[in-house]
């Protein structure tokens, strides 16, 4: 995996594609919550008259940008993800959804990115509750490219949407090669008869288990399922065209989550794929040491998944 | 004010009392007492024409924007609305009935309406994203937002206040109904458990987060003119915040500054007492109150 293009990762990648479309377009604003990025300082520098910050007040960061919205803007919002998602669920739900407004609001940390930070800052049931209220788009990106894509669908698309990007340092997946990501749904590596799907950094860790499979003389193909809602089913089944089984792999709560939105898609479309779901029970973590220890000691890690992917197939 | 623009606001707000009173009573439903603390505000920013607007042209660029955060009061808006053109005054024969325009809590789709409330403190929170917008364009339209004073123990209105503050939102006009009372008892009167949080001092609190604050009587229309006169003579001031010291229930003795009236509509001898003292001719009395708990 070349790593070059992109040093400062995915957040910085789609900020930088932004600032093109903001540069050109003075209705477009951006909030923030008191949280930075290298890539944010061109906006306040260059455009003040588009660039907020409310401070820490997430409440205030979403009925802000209803407020501008109604009056026309096309609105950013951003914040840690836990913070710009569920602290402000309720205004997301009214201020946002329920009046269908070109709101887009940027999470960064999804998942366990924020490691050490503890339950405060780890983002695993955003997905959960980000694609129940209607009318919203919800994207999870694996590399930058894809999260440099996401400037212009996001800045195309007049509706709500929510974005949530790992911390700086994820590899590149999508450098080579010709990628649709307005597709949605991405066939990350071909081929095989069993499929992983996954999202956000969990492709990175689905192509290694699928390396370790072949190993073991299993052969996977990666589904990259970048936008969660609207799923775009027909070409997911296009994906999973001739496999006979499926994996979910999500950092992220099995309640409602990547795992549970496959079984609710294949239970409606009578799609009868053994499945299994991989990712975070029940439970808070309160485990130090890094993102690689709660991988390990909650079975998300390479060896761990392969294991109990060897077993559940054979 | 002239006698006659006096007589005619207060002739115009004992007809929006009346009008609240029979549609709370025909859907069995609607905060009647929230809707009576605020009737003279809105009937001074409407009939008295302190705000611009434009029922022909409802989302006019040049309208002053009107949020209103304690979405409850949709009941006392709409008579108001109805009467000042904006959707047909029938429309309020069948208030929350099938197919209805209006429901309890107003909704961004009603005409006349900007915002969808009824959960509250969302209205200040949006009312400083329009303001800056107009400041951002250099607009003279105003921002007027609609707050109860119960709803002010939700943090989002601080948070909002905060940054109306720091930002010197000068077309930003916040007027508080200070009718005293939350869902279940008085927000300074203490005298039970379910009585406060202690709003008081509020115009402190709001002076200290960066407001112009001006106290009125939300009853005497003199002194709502008084207040809201110089609104567009406020350049490069700060945001307005106007306490309008009210009665929840104004006008019937039955349900002024009376506890257990927030969501709850007479029938029976309260409903001719109710009609009585708003001057309105007997009905044939139901055989039992109405009584629906909880709600906003």
């Amino acid at each position: 995996m070349a790593s070059t293009k992109f040093i400062l990762g995915m957040r910085d990648a789609f900020f930088n594609a932004l600032y093109e479309f903001f540069k050109r377009d003075p209705e477009a604003v951006f909030i923030s919550a008191d949280n930075g990025a290298p890539t944010l300082d061109q906006f306040y520098q260059n455009l003040p008259n588009q660039y907020f910050n409310v401070g820490i007040a997430e409440q205030q960061l979403i009925g802000m940008a209803c407020g501008m919205a109604l009056e026309g803007k096309k609105v950013y919002t951003y914040a840690i993800a836990p913070f710009v998602t569920i602290r402000c669920y309720e205004q997301t739900k009214l201020d946002v959804c329920a009046m269908n407004l070109p709101i887009t609001c940027i999470g960064v940390g999804a998942g366990y990115a924020y490691d050490i930070m503890g339950p405060t800052h780890h983002t695993v049931e955003d997905l959960t509750v980000m694609r129940a209220l209607p009318n919203m788009t919800v994207h999870s990106p694996a590399d930058a490219y894809c999260a440099e894509a996401l400037a212009e669908i996001s800045y195309r698309n007049p509706s709500p949407q929510y974005i949530r990007f790992d911390r700086a340092g994820v590899p590149e997946i999508y450098g080579e090669g010709h990628f649709n990501f307005a597709d949605g749904v991405l066939l990350t590596r071909p081929g095989g008869s069993i499929a992983l799907v996954a999202t956000g950094i969990m492709v990175h860790q689905a192509l290694k288990v699928a390396d370790e499979l072949a190993k073991a003389g299993v052969q996977a193909r990666v589904i990259d399922l970048c936008r969660i809602k609207p799923v775009n089913t027909k070409r997911l089944f296009e994906y999973l065209k001739g496999v006979n089984r499926v994996v979910s792999m999500e950092e992220h709560f099995l309640a409602g989550g990547l795992g549970s939105l496959l079984a609710e898609i294949f239970v409606d479309n009578d799609v009868r794929l053994p499945l299994l779901r991989i990712g975070q029970d029940d439970r808070y973590v309160f485990d130090n040491g890094g993102r690689e220890v709660i991988w390990e000691k909650y079975g998300l890690d390479v060896r761990s998944m392969t294991d109990r992917i060897l077993r559940w197939a054979k | 004010m002239q006698p006659k623009q006096q007589n005619a606001l207060e002739e115009k707000a004992l007809w929006v009392r009346s009008k609240v009173l029979d549609m709370a009573v025909y859907a069995k439903s609607g905060h009647i007492s929230s809707a009576f603390s605020q009737t003279e505000l809105l009937v001074a920013l409407y009939h008295g024409r302190l705000m611009n607007y434009d029922p022909k042209n409802r989302r006019w660029e040049g309208r002053d924007r009107f949020i209103l955060s304690k979405g409850q009061g949709g009941i006392g808006l709409y008579p108001v609305l109805a009467d000042a053109g904006f959707f047909p005054l029938a429309e309020l024969d069948n208030f929350a009935g099938r197919d209805s325009l209006l429901g309890v809590h107003a909704e961004h789709h009603i005409p006349g309406m900007e915002i969808l409330s009824g959960s509250l403190g969302h209205g200040l929170p949006v009312a400083t994203g329009v303001a800056q917008t107009g400041l951002l364009r250099k607009k003279d339209w105003m921002v007027i937002c609609l707050l109860g004073d119960a709803e002010l123990a939700e943090g989002s209105n601080w948070e909002a206040a905060f940054f109306a503050g720091s930002k010197h939102l000068s077309n930003l006009v916040c007027i508080v109904d200070r009718n005293g009372g939350g869902v279940t008892g008085f927000t300074d009167r203490i005298e039970f458990p379910c009585d406060g949080p202690r709003m008081n001092p509020l115009d402190k609190k709001f002076e200290a987060f960066g407001f112009e604050v001006r106290t009125i009587d939300g009853h005497d229309f003199g002194q709502i003119f008084a207040a809201l006169g110089d609104l567009r003579q406020r350049q490069n001031k700060p945001p307005l915040m106007i306490i309008a010291n009210t009665h929840k229930g104004k006008g019937t003795s039955i349900m002024e500054d009376k506890r257990l009236w927030h969501y709850r509509v007479p029938a029976g001898a309260d409903l001719a007492i109710a009609r009585a003292d708003l001057g309105l001719q007997p009905l044939p009395v139901n055989d039992r109150p109405v009584n629906v708990e909880q709600g906003e």
